[in-house]
This record gives C-alpha cells, sequence and structure tokens, in this order.
C-alpha cells in the first residue's frame, strides 16, 4: 500500500467527515466555475496566462535581473539565496541586524517549504501567523493542510475548543463569526506589537520593479503597517514581466482559487514609505533544476491558487494529511516528486487520473499528465511497489500466451463456483476489501466475437460504427 | 561566486529555448454601462456600500450626510480631504506613529478609479500612513464617477498608473471563511466598506 493510502485510512475512517470535507472543497469548485462561466474570454484568459508563464520560465535570468534594477532603483533591498538553509540565514540576519523579535507573518508557502518558523523560533524569534487559517493551524501545532484553505479540514467546534483554551473565548461558542472576531483581536495586539513583518509575493512585476501580495482579509496589510521592516520572500519563478501579465494573473487568481472576482485586497509595494525599509529574498531551492527537465517544467507557472486541490477527487476525499509532501494534492505530488522522488514517491498513486486538475488550472499545467508519467519512471527510479510488478509480470506472461490465458479464464469461472468466500476475499485480494467482484458472464468476449462473426458479413466496414475510433 | 551569479548560471544553463511573448490573443470584456456594472459588483461581489452623490449640493455637506446616517455611532473620523471637512474629527497625517490610528472609526480616503469587472477600487498613498486604509473600523472611498474601468487590462494600462509608491486595488470589506468556509465579515482590516461616487 502506499504511504497515501495507508495515511487516508485514518482520514476515511470517519466517513461523515470526509463526506463533508468533500462537499467543503466542492462548494469551492462550484464557486470557481460560476466565475469562469461569468467571463467570455475565460479560456483565452487562461492560454494567455499559460503562454506568458512559459515565456517568463524561458527568459527567467533577464527578468529577475530587470526586477531587481527596478527594486532597487526603487529603494528595495534585493538578496538571492541558492536553497532553504540560505534563506532562512538571510531572514535571520535581516532580523539580527534590525534586533527585531517579533515577526508577524502573512501566509507564505516559501516560508512552509524552507521551514523557516522552526528555524527562527529555536533562535528565539516569535513567529506569529497572521492569517486566521494558518493562525489557528500554528495555534493547533499542526501544518496547514490546504495551500489557500489551511484549516479546511477543522471544525469549527474545534475551533471553539482551541480558542477557548488559547484566546479564553466563551465556553462551547463554535459561531465562526464569534470565533473570527475573537481572532481579530488576539492578533491586532499582535499587528500592534511587531517589529518587523513577512509577507510573500504572489507577483513581481520586473518592468516596475514592484511586488503585489493578494489576500482576503488584509492580514499582510495590517502586518507591514506597523514595524519599520518588511521582509517579503518569494520563489524566483513568481517574476513576470510587466503590467501586462499581472493583469491576466489577477484576473485569474482569485476567481479560480476562491470564487471570487478578486481577492479584497491586491496590493502593490514599490517604494519603501514613512522610514520603512523592504527586504526581497529570491528563493531558488530547487527552481533552476527544475528548469532543466522538460517534462515537468511546466510546474514553474503555478500560481498557487489551490484549485486543483479543490477539485481533486482524491484530495477531497483524502484531506491535506494524506500526502506526505508538505503541498498535498495534484500540486503536491508534482513537487514532491521534484523534490525527491524517493522521500515522496507514496503520493503519486494519489490520482485517478480523471485530469479534473489539468481542466481548472488557471495557468493551464498538465498536473495529470505528469502524475502519469511519473509513475512510468517509478521503475527505473527503483521505486515501484514489489507486489505490483509482480502481479504486472504474472500477466505480462499470462496474456501473451493464448494457452495460459485460456487456462486462467477457466480456472477463474471455476474458482467463482467452488472457491470458499473466506479464499476470494482474503487479505492477498486488496481490491475485494471493499467491493464484490463481479459476476463472470455465461460467455468470454472472445465466444461472443467468434459467434458474431460466423453469423454476420463479418468484419464488413459497414458494421463498425462511424465513432469507434474514439471508444476507449 | 555570489548566489546571485550561482543562481542566474544555473538559470541561463538550464534554460530551454527561448519563447515569444505573443499577442494577447483576445479582446478583453467590455460593459455597455460600465458606471452601473461597477456599482452593482461593490454591492454584490465585493460586499461593500455604494453611493451616488446628489448633484448639486457641496460635496463636503453630502459626504457628511451620507458618513453620518451610515455610521451614526462613529466618533474618530480620520480624513485630509477637503470633501471630508465636515465630517473628519481628526487630520491622520498629522500623527507621527501610525499605531495613533487604532481606534479609528472611520478613514475617508480618495481612489483613482474604479474597476467594473471586479468592484475593485485603486487607492495609491496620497496619505501619510498606509495602515489609514486597514485599521479603521469602516473606510469611506471617494471616487470620481467618471473614472471607471472595464477589466484589470485596463487598469494596468492607464497611463499614470505606475506613480504609486504603495497602493492597493480594494473590493470591499476586509473576510475570510477560514472557518468551515463560512464567509465572516471583517477579519483584520475594515468591517464595512463605502464607495462614494463623486
Ligand atoms: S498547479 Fe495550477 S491549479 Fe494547482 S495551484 Fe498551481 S496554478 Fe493553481
Amino acid at each position: 500500500m502506499s504511504t497515501h493510502s495507508k495515511a487516508a485510512e485514518a482520514f476515511i475512517a470517519d466517513s461523515e467527515r470526509t463526506a463533508w470535507h468533500n462537499r467543503a472543497l466542492w462548494f469551492v469548485r462550484e464557486k470557481r466555475d460560476r466565475m469562469a462561466r461569468s467571463i467570455p474570454e475565460w479560456e483565452a484568459l487562461r492560454d494567455a496566462a499559460a503562454h506568458t508563464k512559459m515565456h517568463t520560465i524561458t527568459h527567467l535570468a533577464y527578468y529577475l535581473e530587470m526586477f531587481e534594477r527596478n527594486a532597487v532603483a526603487n529603494g528595495i533591498h534585493v538578496h538571492w539565496a541558492k536553497d532553504a538553509q540560505e534563506h532562512n540565514e538571510t531572514v535571520y540576519r535581516i532580523l539580527s541586524e534590525h534586533g527585531a523579535r517579533h515577526l508577524i507573518k502573512s501566509k507564505s508557502m516559501l516560508s512552509e517549504e524552507c521551514g523557516l518558523t522552526p528555524y527562527l523560533e529555536e533562535r528565539g524569534i516569535e513567529a506569529v501567523e497572521s492569517d486566521l487559517g494558518e493562525r489557528i493551524m500554528q495555534l493547533m501545532h499542526r501544518p496547514p493542510s490546504h495551500i489557500v484553505l489551511p484549516a479546511i479540514h477543522v471544525k469549527r467546534e474545534e475551533v471553539g475548543e482551541l480558542f477557548e483554551r488559547e484566546l479564553g473565548t466563551e465556553h462551547g461558542n463554535s459561531d465562526p463569526t464569534y470565533l473570527t472576531h475573537a481572532a481579530r483581536k488576539h492578533l491586532r495586539e499582535k499587528f500592534l506589537h511587531a517589529d518587523a513583518a513577512m509577507t510573500g509575493v504572489n507577483f513581481a512585476v520586473a518592468s516596475s520593479g514592484a511586488f503585489t501580495v493578494c489576500t482576503n482579509e488584509g492580514n499582510a496589510d495590517m502586518g507591514t503597517s506597523f514595524p519599520k521592516l518588511h521582509i517579503a520572500i518569494m520563489g524566483l519563478e513568481k517574476v513576470i514581466p510587466d503590467y501586462d501579465a499581472l493583469a491576466l494573473y489577477t484576473r485569474l487568481l482569485a476567481r479560480s482559487a476562491t470564487g471570487q472576482h478578486s481577492t479584497t485586497y491586491t496590493t502593490h509595494y514599490k517604494r519603501p514609505v514613512e522610514g520603512q525599509e523592504i527586504h526581497v529574498i529570491i528563493v531558488d531551492n530547487g527552481r533552476s533544476r527544475i528548469l532543466a527537465n522538460p517534462a515537468h517544467l511546466n510546474m514553474l507557472r503555478c500560481l498557487r491558487c489551490g484549485s486543483c486541490m479543490n477539485t481533486c477527487p482524491v484530495y477531497r476525499r483524502s484531506g491535506g494529511y494524506s500526502y506526505s509532501y508538505f503541498i498535498p494534492g495534484p500540486l503536491g505530488i508534482n513537487l514532491g516528486m521534484l523534490a525527491s522522488p524517493k522521500l515522496y514517491s507514496g503520493n503519486v498513486s494519489a490520482c485517478s487520473l480523471c485530469m479534473s486538475c489539468s481542466n481548472v488550472c488557471p495557468v493551464k499545467i498538465d498536473l495529470g499528465e505528469q502524475i502519469y508519467l511519473w509513475r512510468q519512471q517509478l521503475d527505473s527510479l527503483g521505486l515501484a511497489n514489489p507486489v505490483k510488478k509482480g502481479i504486472v509480470k504474472v500477466l505480462n506472461t499470462a496474456l501473451r500466451n493464448p494457452g495460459m490465458f485460456h487456462f486462467c479464464v477457466r480456472a477463474g469461472r471455476l474458482g467463482e463456483k467452488i472457491a470458499p468466500r473466506g479464499l476470494l476475499y482474503c487479505g492477498a485480494n486488496a481490491w475485494g476489501r471493499d467491493r464484490e467482484l463481479p459476476k463472470f458472464t455465461s460467455r468470454t468476449f472472445e465466444q461472443i466475437w467468434k459467434e458474431e462473426l460466423s453469423s454476420t458479413a463479418a468484419g464488413s466496414p459497414e458494421t463498425v460504427p462511424e465513432d469507434s475510433s474514439t471508444n476507449i | 561566486m555570489t548566489s546571485k551569479d550561482t543562481i542566474l548560471e544555473a538559470l541561463r544553463a538550464n534554460s530551454p529555448a527561448p519563447l515569444e511573448r505573443g499577442p494577447l490573443g483576445f479582446t478583453p470584456m467590455t460593459f455597455e454601462d460600465p458606471l452601473a456594472e461597477f456599482r452593482e459588483r461593490v454591492v454584490k461581489a465585493a460586499a461593500a456600500r455604494c453611493f451616488l452623490l446628489e448633484e448639486g449640493r457641496a460635496a463636503s455637506d453630502a459626504v457628511a450626510a451620507i458618513v453620518r446616517r451610515t455610521y451614526p455611532d462613529a466618533k474618530r473620523i480620520a480624513s485630509s480631504l477637503p470633501e471630508a471637512a465636515a465630517c473628519a474629527t481628526f487630520n491622520p497625517d498629522e500623527l507621527k506613529d501610525p499605531r495613533s490610528l487604532a481606534g479609528t472609526d472611520i478613514a475617508i480616503v480618495r481612489g483613482a478609479f474604479g474597476v467594473a469587472e471586479n468592484g475593485a477600487v485603486w487607492i495609491p498613498r496620497t496619505f501619510r500612513h498606509k495602515a489609514l486604509l486597514f485599521i479603521p473600523e469602516a473606510l469611506v472611498i471617494l471616487l470620481d464617477r467618471t473614472q471607471i474601468v472595464c477589466t484589470m487590462h485596463e487598469a494596468y494600462s492607464r497611463e499614470d498608473f505606475d506613480t504609486y509608491d504603495f497602493g492597493s486595488f480594494i473590493a470591499g470589506p476586509s473576510k475570510t471563511a477560514d472557518i468551515e468556509q463560512a464567509l465572516v465579515i471583517g477579519a483584520h482590516g475594515p468591517r464595512d466598506v463605502s464607495v462614494i461616487l463623486l
């Protein structure tokens, strides 16, 4: 069994919760569909967005240098980090130089990727998440289970209990409005007392040296409003050429992510104001390596909108914690394999190849197709499941040898009649654990084929249905 | 070699064949009546209020009337705009520390233009502290009704767009759905937003 199926067992044991999780995410997917249908040029917009990202990816050095040049001219400090370690060290060094001890953070997947918070905490720096979902997860001491909706798997009653314990809210009150406003009060103190703010970067506009941060809560905005120091961290693929490109992405992002026409705040930082300092850290951490991988290069287009998760039937029914990589769903399966096939190959089976992710992705990343490619490479990577490998070997022999094939069919029919149920549904038959085996039909396909062929005008072209080429 | 050089070198070495930018490939949507569309989306999509200022009345009186009617309990009203002169209680630009803005009931600011497709208003910083947009309980945005664009494409191609130092497209009050996907207004920023069209 894959690491994913094993971990998913715990999640699906509570079938009501599974159904609830599935519904919550499907609701977001439906909102996204309504948005897509309200824009006549939606598909052309996706095409342009995908193409523009491809153009950028094939000119990354050029646009990153342009961004740096313009940002520096605007008074922004720009740093480069090869990997997670250098990223963390750079953040810590900047904080230390400013004597900052209290960092207020807005959501950033890059910070999770680099393990920044534990790194800072070990060095005595308080790092507080300010996005409500992230804060809930931080107080629970658990990682987010979705990249846009970090606490999507948590029920309101659980938040109620958590806040009662941590923030002193009323016992038994789990009203989302009440709890959100309690968090508002709690975090407002943190905003006002932080001595440094950290944000991610949704888009870095090369032509202008500006960058944008998109949120609904306004937490990034509140965070950067008071302290003198603002550190913004970005994966190097976040750079885009100019405002024409930004128009494409701001039109797609929120509609795809949460089914809104735009995020409440699409904030643009171009020059530090009122004695503030802005530091941008451009991080590689394996991205330049992906660039050399033609089969998976498309991953660098990702906007981190999360819609591939919302639509994924496996993600919806197994939850974020079933995946061994810190990003779940179709996106995480692919990024995990790019990070380390050895560590994360247990996720590639968490896909039904329905391709729904590829169909909703605003920048048309072929997520499902790439998962299929990874599966084909498992054997050459030495990571194929030995049981499945054995089954395929046996099937290969049986299907190549008509005598053995017919023998197996006969044995199967006999087995169906005489074998005791306990044997047919024994532990070795993983497929039969939650399903009934289908009954053999009275005639095999081969028998039907032969009999029909001899009784009709065999093989005449008219008997072939016209659309036979589209059958699968 | 610096990290910058290492990264740029790796990017150059690994870069696939360059792909040309290409044309946009579509005509962005337009609206017959962008102002009407904008007003509708401010209310429906962004969950804000929208007012058309009566013509023929002094702007400052009309703005004050709307503000008093909409926010009868507001006491601390921050603005340095002439149109807000009749209702503002203090000038936020005179405060040295943005933290002193805590406890502000309403901030009245000027937006540069509105976007019909999403009900957002572009607010470049024309005041001292950017906190002014985020810390008050309610945000009132004054906007010239002739300054409406249809889409974000039009927004970003406005000639004067890139003249800000800090700015935000704001679409309604701060919100979240992080607890069970239940929409809650008033996460960290203003709980209420009014757009007044001058
Ligand atoms: S892969 Fe596509 S759908 Fe998934 S998060 Fe990235 S941009 Fe969104």
